[in-house]
């Protein structure tokens, strides 16, 4: 499906007036088109980041005709007919007709994770204030909304945490392709693998916590119910539109099925609850289901800059001295848009790490260790300006002079969830520690390294 | 959006041909029967002159229309993007005459083929002893709605004085004035300083 | 003294890209409630600016709030009045006979169709005529620039504008000051010809 490639990211040319404010934004200068004419999407250069979804005004006027009218917009976008929202320029082509589909299927069972920054975005959506907190609301309109398992993708980064920072570990001591990079963003992977293919050897071999959860839905989730797995539909909740494009590709299949069926944006589940008629103000809290939803601050972290590298020093940190790390808040990770570079002591080690945010910065980066000038040994990059909580499948704001304040409100509501965790790192939650001992083995064991890793495709010829 | 015909006091001659039009068009009858028959004309547009212009008046289809907001009857109703009189429903009570703000309503006899519809109850007593009174009902422009040549006051007029206001020529009109608004503006060297 | 003359908002063609989130401002700025994020935008957004593009020229065309408003002067119900150096469409009194859209010069008025927090705005008897059911219809009215009367920061569609191509005209300012630079460029030049 991924070689297909037709990207889910468009620019309708109807609505589009050429302002190229999406080009401005645009990390990898894949929109192309005159001033003042419709612009068009490179697919084989787009990262399918959606930033261009979020700063478009060009909306479609009720004061105006187009040649295609508005129901059948809707249906070219999937969206749902009864949608009241103006439609924009650049959009994304949802996947609820799958969905719906799925939950109306009484022999599918349904598996939904959520991703981090779900929690401090969706409540927007109904009128709430930018970046309010709500997992229990979410949970809550998810269990009305009749999915059989309401699964955390915080788990499955927490089960990130313990690959990726043993991958680290081992990679440092035993002399593996170093800098090591995140692979947990797949518009970022999908960048080095068009840009940089030469470099795919320093990506983790990690899957994202996306694909990670959807492996553990289909096997241990599968043991755990009694369920047969392709009786399972495995759904995300993201906050993101380059993850449709992660669970479409075809090697993410390791368990024998596919990890992730179907990936819903936040705004795309914001609108199945309206749709469905839930009135999320007044729904009374609610759980995750257990045991693939329980996490730690750590965890949690992977939605905000800086929250990979610091969940990864915790329990690196730990693997490498055994000895508890003295301050588990590491604050020179954590910021804005840019770059940040720093050192951890850990025993006689020193590790280097540098952490991008906004993919466009990461260039010179990457020439400098194409150089062989690169002296550090882990970089986490996320492509959306201040991480996930930026995402293009976040709900857009009608002026994109508020993306800041929502940017910072949401990540502050990070802080604070990270806070009220019962446990603080990735190894101390008792779930990833069951996990391992009754299903797993061990980190990078023959089994956890056939389900939650994978390889990566060069789309074109190394520079 | 509701269209409506306008008259164009520029081009208008005052001739009333569009009122003799508009009479014959809503006759039930042939012209020649109606004649034989002596029924009076009844307009719904009227040519009014003033000192300043000379033009014929009908009714602009409010889309908030003050006469069917205040008709107690619901003898007024919204159809094919028109203001239409249900005049079966109506009892004559002449508040629309009082709402309308262009004074374009009028009462008339109903009549069906060319004879009056008398009431059953109400009778005008007089010296001449007591009389059937017809129905009065409220008539105004339908855009001659259902006639296959479109209104019968633009098909006729000389002078070209009507123009039919819909959507359509809305959408051109305000097109046309935005695009020379700018283009004024955009040759203007000086407009803008900064 | 003189007369107090209405400022209007004017665009520069010359610094518009044409992006519309003045539009978007602008319908935000005309509701009741605070609305952040687009899936709270629960009726279409009816600007009261209105983007032009045409091979040349790209800007949006608003209200010039004429002296002598031909829009107030041609409405049947008075319902465009001064108010407060801004001329102002009173929607309560608005027939929606849109005689002032054929009168404005400028194509600056709209007919739009009434909502009020998020729900059509229903006429009280005018219904449509239907056998079985009572369908009362929306009211539509004529909308344009108000300049954001209601609003404590000034007109939106400034506020919002990435290209800052919008900008409040005060004319009789303007005209002060191109007075004053004639003056003194006059008079720093006019040894070189009153010999």
């Amino acid at each position: 499906m991924a070689d297909k490639n037709q990207g889910n990211i468009k620019i309708d040319i109807e609505l589009c007036t050429g302002c190229r404010r999406c080009a401005e934004v645009c990390p990898v200068d894949a929109i192309e088109g005159n001033d003042g004419s419709s612009q068009s999407i490179n697919i084989d250069k787009c990262v399918m980041c959606g930033q261009c979804i979020q700063i478009c005004s060009a909306y479609a006027s009720v004061f105006e005709e187009y040649p295609t009218s508005r129901e059948k917009k809707l249906l070219e976008r999937n969206l749902p007919e009864t949608l009241t929202e103006p439609l924009f320029a650049a959009y994304s082509i949802g996947d609820l007709p799958k969905v719906k589909e799925a939950l109306a299927n009484s022999a599918k069972f349904t598996m939904v994770q959520c991703a981090p920054a779900v929690r401090v975005s969706i409540a927007e959506e109904f009128g709430m204030p930018l970046g309010s907190l709500v997992p229990g609301k979410l949970a809550a309109a998810l269990r009305q909304l009749g999915f059989n398992k309401i699964y955390d993708t915080n788990f499955a980064a927490d089960l990130t945490i313990m690959e990726e920072g043993s991958e680290l570990v081992q990679r440092i001591t035993e002399g593996g392709t170093l800098p090591m990079f995140t692979s947990c963003c797949p518009a970022w992977v999908k960048f080095v693998e068009r840009e940089y293919p030469e470099l795919i050897p320093h990506l983790s071999s990690c899957k994202s916590p996306q694909q990670m959860a959807g492996t553990m839905f289909k096997t241990y989730g599968a043991e755990k119910d009694s369920i047969e797995p392709e009786n399972i539909f495995s759904i995300a909740i993201m906050p993101c539109t380059c993850k449709k494009f992660e669970a479409e590709r075809p090697e993410m299949n390791t368990s024998g099925y596919q990890d992730v069926d179907a990936v819903l944006t936040v705004r795309e589940l914001a609108y199945l609850i309206k749709e469905v008629g839930i009135d999320f103000n007044s729904l009374l809290e609610s759980s995750f289901d257990k045991p693939l939803s329980m996490y730690s601050g750590a965890g949690h972290l992977f939605c905000a800059t800086g929250g990979v590298m610091e969940a990864a020093i915790r329990t690196a940190y730990e693997m490498i001295t055994e000895e508890p790390i003295s301050d588990v808040n590491i604050q020179y990770v954590r910021g804005g848009q840019g770059i940040r570079r720093g050192v951890v002591k850990a025993g006689d080690l020193k590790v280097k790490t540098v952490v991008v945010s906004g993919l466009k910065n990461v260039v010179p980066i990457l020439e400098e260790i194409k150089q062989g000038d690169a002296d550090f040994h882990f970089m986490e990059v996320m492509t959306c300006p201040v991480g996930c909580v930026s995402g293009g499948g976040q709900p857009k704001m009608l002026l994109p002079k508020d993306n800041d304040i929502s940017f910072k409100n949401r990540i502050s509501s990070t802080y604070r969830h990270y806070e009220d965790q019962i446990y603080r790192k990735s190894h101390e939650n008792p779930e990833i520690k069951a996990i391992y001992q009754k299903f797993l083995g061990e980190p990078l064991g023959q089994k956890s390294h056939h389900l939650l890793h994978t390889e990566y495709t060069p789309r074109r010829e190394g520079k | 959006m509701n269209a409506f015909i306008l008259g164009n006091p520029e081009k208008c001659i005052g001739c009333k041909a569009c009122e003799i039009a508009c009479s014959v068009a809503h006759l039930d009858i042939s012209v020649v029967k109606a004649n034989e028959m002596n029924i009076p004309f009844i307009s719904r547009l009227n040519l009014v002159r003033t000192s300043a212009a000379t033009m014929p008046v009908q009714c602009r289809q409010c889309e908030d229309a003050p006469c069917a907001n205040v008709c107690s009857v619901g003898a007024i109703v919204h159809k094919d993007n028109c203001n239409i009189v249900l005049e079966e429903k109506c009892i004559g009570c002449k508040e629309c005459m009082l709402a309308c703000p262009f004074g374009m309503l009028e009462m008339q006899p109903k009549s069906a083929q060319g004879e009056m519809e008398f009431q059953a109850g109400l009778k005008v007593e007089s010296i001449n002893g007591e009389q059937q009174k017809a129905y009065v009902v409220m008539q105004k422009c339908d855009l001659c709605t259902g006639r296959a040549e479109g209104p019968a006051c633009i098909e006729v007029c000389p002078a070209n004085a009507f123009v039919i206001v819909n959507s359509e020529f809305i959408r051109r009109n305000l097109n046309q004035k935005r695009i020379s608004s700018a283009q004024e503006i955009a040759k203007c060297r000086y407009i803008r300083n900064s | 003294m003189g007369i107090q003359l209405n400022s209007f908002v004017l665009a520069d063609p010359k610094k518009c890209i044409g992006c519309k989130v003045c539009e978007v401002a602008c319908a935000v700025a005309h509701r009741s409630e605070e609305l952040k994020t687009v899936g709270n935008m629960d009726v279409p957004i009816m600007p009261r600016l209105y983007l032009v593009r045409i091979a040349d020229v790209t800007m949006p065309i608003q209200c010039r709030h004429c002296e002598d408003a031909p829009c107030a002067n041609i409405c049947p119900v008075s319902a465009i009045t001064q108010i407060d150096n801004k001329i102002i469409i009173n929607e309560e009194k608005c027939i929606g006979c849109k005689s002032c859209m054929i009168a404005c010069p400028f194509g600056a008025i709209e007919l739009a169709a009434a909502y009020k927090e998020g729900r059509p705005i229903l006429q009280n008897l005018l219904t449509l005529n239907s056998e079985d059911e009572f369908i009362h219809k929306q009211s539509a009215v004529a909308s344009k620039c108000d300049l954001c009367i209601d609003r404590s920061n000034g007109p939106a569609c400034i506020e919002a504008c990435p290209r800052q191509a919008l900008s409040y005209e005060n004319v009789k300012m303007e005209k002060k000051r191109r007075n004053a630079e004639i003056v003194s460029k006059t008079g720093a030049t006019i040894k070189n010809f009153m010999v």
